[in-house]
């Protein structure tokens, strides 16, 4: 009964949520659209549907797009949902996506092997690559006692700064105006499952089936069990016996292969060339996600396809009704704070608990004289 | 070459660039500070000097005196953090997740808001005036030293208000009873509210300093350092901020002289950026490198003294 009752109110809690953050999103709307209501429909139904003279139809190519969009988000969702589970805020996932891109990206443009196997040799390497970083902080934490989450935070410019150094230096394409890698080889691209403009590739469905991995991972391993249990309680975790120490460091390499291979898929495919001059920010849309998801695996591609589609309908009202784009970032903050907040609306859950354990205590209550009523009898 | 970098690190001009470059971190380590006593992490200070920053700058231009652009960062620094305040305090909403949610609003909300009350895109170079702009002062006596005078001397007024807060913050944290307070919330709140301190209203206070501070860092780099607001600006201040106040011990002082050892690494990574044959991008690093290698001395120096006396710490290392 409690468990039901509570399952609803967490839907009804997150729905309330998301109308505090669209109504946010709605004043700001208002006060800057010259169209305001064509912004907001754009907004909330342009990634769904067309409307032309007067007929609605639904609109794939956008919804594609939407989809395309979640891949390198579901990567970065599942590597925070792995880090925040053991409590541990390393949030270098944004330079591990560029890092990861740039390694997997150069193997696409530098080594020969035959196609299929090439993407997944790059995005591996990528993973790997980027989880050796995450030592780093990690070890740092584990040896040393330092934040992970200070270091990360600087990891995430030296990583793009190194990474901008080979590319100037080593990689570059000479041959082009602005600075990029030269193109992937052919055999290196990730296959795109439609054709058309979307770039919907396989890499798409990696992302989900690494969401059902990494479900397993957490939820019916002996390594997630402890992982989530250290982020529960620490002390408890330590006496009983796990290796924390270890977990700790397991936890944070794993976040940081999940968002390296993240980075590759997104390069290879769609993309011919390496071409990020800045941090993409898929490693702060990863935190938004785990955040929605409650750093549950298997509602990470939800929360990324929300937020997939959020953005995408932020680009439609900005080329449409020129409100500028970065509308998404505020309602991503409105969308955080609330869903991060524990208390929010809680004494609404405490009237749900107490309503029903009175029930509960009246059918007790009920029962107990059935059941005496027949004994007396 | 290292012997040239001593012969910069001595120059007059060089340390007078210093004090520069290091004011806006010292504004958000001390921001970090004060936060920290009242065991609050603030990683929301990049957010926040982004968003004052562009506040200041606006609200200057606007009403065209610098010294109302300064008041109205300051303003939109405290308003972030009592934000922040709130949906910790009342909402229960860790404090790290309330703060990267302000770096959020930093990141894209600053350019989205801009556009909406300039319609500029990204900078604001095209509006500064020199009113604007926060003017620089001579210090009579000091300014006619030799050596001294010309590095401390024609600084930036809230260059000054920098230092001079590291002592005002020292005397509010450790001469006052807002300052007991504070420290007693921050070590113990059950001890603090048993003796009928309210924990709620010292953490407000706490952090809405904390982002007054941050404020007034925000509107150095907008009204004075890069002269007008720009998108890259604050550039991982905030976060090297978090650094300082960690390497500092957590204490004003402390905080104070890491800030100037990472103004110092800002300031010799433009100097050596002008060599030639030296990549820009592995200059571009040196501060966040020498923030992650001053953090793990500090964290080894730190760990190997708990050893010494034998307290082992919860990861069981």
């Amino acid at each position: 009964m409690l468990d039901r009752r509570m399952t609803q109110f967490n839907i009804l809690r997150g729905a309330v949520a998301i109308f505090f953050a669209l109504l946010v999103a709605a004043i700001f709307i208002f006060l800057t659209s010259e169209s305001p209501w064509e912004s907001l429909r754009y907004l909330l139904i342009g990634p769904l549907v067309i409307v032309k003279d007067g007929a609605i139809a639904f609109n794939t190519r956008n919804m594609l797009e939407v989809l395309a969009g979640m891949t390198p988000t579901i990567f970065t969702g599942l590597a925070v949902c792995v880090m925040f589970s053991a409590n541990q805020f390393n949030l270098a996932g944004e330079g591990c996506v560029y890092v990861g891109a740039f390694v997997g990206g150069l193997i696409g443009v530098y080594w020969n092997l035959p196609p299929f196997i090439h993407p997944l040799v790059a995005t591996l390497i990528a993973g790997i690559v980027c989880s050796v970083i995450m030592l780093i902080p990690a070890l740092a934490k584990v040896k040393l006692g330092a934040s992970e989450m200070v270091t990360s935070l600087m990891l995430n410019y030296v990583m793009l700064y190194v990474s901008m150094h080979f590319l100037n230096f080593y990689f570059a394409d000479r041959s082009r105006g602005a600075t990029m890698t030269h193109s992937f080889q052919d055999t290196a691209r990730v296959t795109q499952i439609v054709s058309g403009t979307s770039k919907l590739s396989w890499g798409f469905i990696a992302a989900l089936i690494f969401s059902v991995i990494v479900w397993f991972f957490m939820y019916r391993t002996r390594w997630g069990y402890s992982i989530r249990m250290i982020g529960i309680n620490q002390s408890f975790a330590l006496y009983s016996g796990m290796n924390v120490a270890g977990m700790i460091i397991v936890s944070q390499m794993i976040g940081g292969m999940l968002s390296g291979m993240g980075g590759s898929f997104e390069i290879l495919g769609r993309y011919n060339q390496f071409l990020w001059l800045n941090l993409p920010g898929y490693g702060w849309t990863g935190i938004t996600i785990a955040i929605l998801a409650k750093n549950n695996p298997a509602a990470v591609p939800l929360a990324a396809f929300f937020l997939a589609y959020l953005n995408k309908g932020c680009m439609l009202m900005s080329t449409k009704t020129h409100v500028a784009s970065e509308m998404i970032d505020i309602i991503q903050a409105a969308i955080f704070l609330f869903f991060a907040a524990e208390q929010f609306l809680s004494g609404y859950r405490q009237k749900i608990v107490v309503k029903t354990a009175r029930e509960e205590l009246l059918m007790q209550g009920n029962a107990d004289i059935e059941n005496g009523g027949a004994e007396n009898a | 070459m290292l012997k040239q970098l001593a012969e910069w690190v001595f120059q007059v001009e060089f340390l007078f660039v210093i004090l520069r470059i290091t004011a806006p971190i010292l504004f958000a380590a001390l921001a970090a500070v004060v936060a920290e006593k009242a065991a609050m992490s603030n990683i929301g200070l990049e957010g926040t000097m982004m968003l004052s920053a562009l506040f200041g700058f606006l609200f200057a231009y606007w009403t065209q005196s610098w010294l109302l652009g300064v008041l109205g960062a300051v303003i939109v620094g405290t308003l972030l953090a009592l934000m922040m305040g709130f949906f910790y305090l009342e909402f229960k909403t860790d404090i790290i997740l309330a703060g990267i949610a302000v770096n959020m609003l930093g990141e894209g909300g600053a350019i989205f808001l801009l556009f909406m009350f300039t319609g500029l895109r990204g900078n604001t170079a095209i509006l500064v005036t020199p009113n604007i702009l926060i003017p620089t002062i001579d210090i009579p006596l000091i300014k006619d030293i030799p050596f001294l005078g010309k590095i401390l001397s024609g600084h930036c007024i809230l260059t000054y208000i920098a230092f001079l807060l590291v002592w005002l913050i020292w005397l509010l944290l450790y001469r006052t009873p807002l300052g007991l307070n504070i420290r007693a919330v921050g070590e113990s709140p059950q001890a603090a509210s048993s003796v009928g301190v309210s924990v709620k209203r010292i953490k407000y206070i706490a952090i809405a300093m904390s982002g007054a501070l941050a404020g007034l860092g925000g509107a150095f780099m907008s009204m004075y350092y890069s002269q007008g607001w720009n998108q890259g600006m604050v550039a991982g201040r905030g976060f090297i901020a978090l650094a300082a106040q960690a390497m500092g011990r957590g204490e004003p002082v402390g905080a104070m002289l890491t800030s100037l050892l990472f103004g110092t690494a800002h300031g010799l990574s433009s100097k050596v950026a002008g060599l030639p044959n030296v990549s820009s991008f592995l200059v571009s690093m040196i501060p966040y490198a020498v923030t992650i290698m001053g953090l793990f001395i500090y964290a080894w120096n730190r760990t190997r003294k708990l050893k010494k006396r034998g307290i082992r710490r919860l990861t069981g290392v």
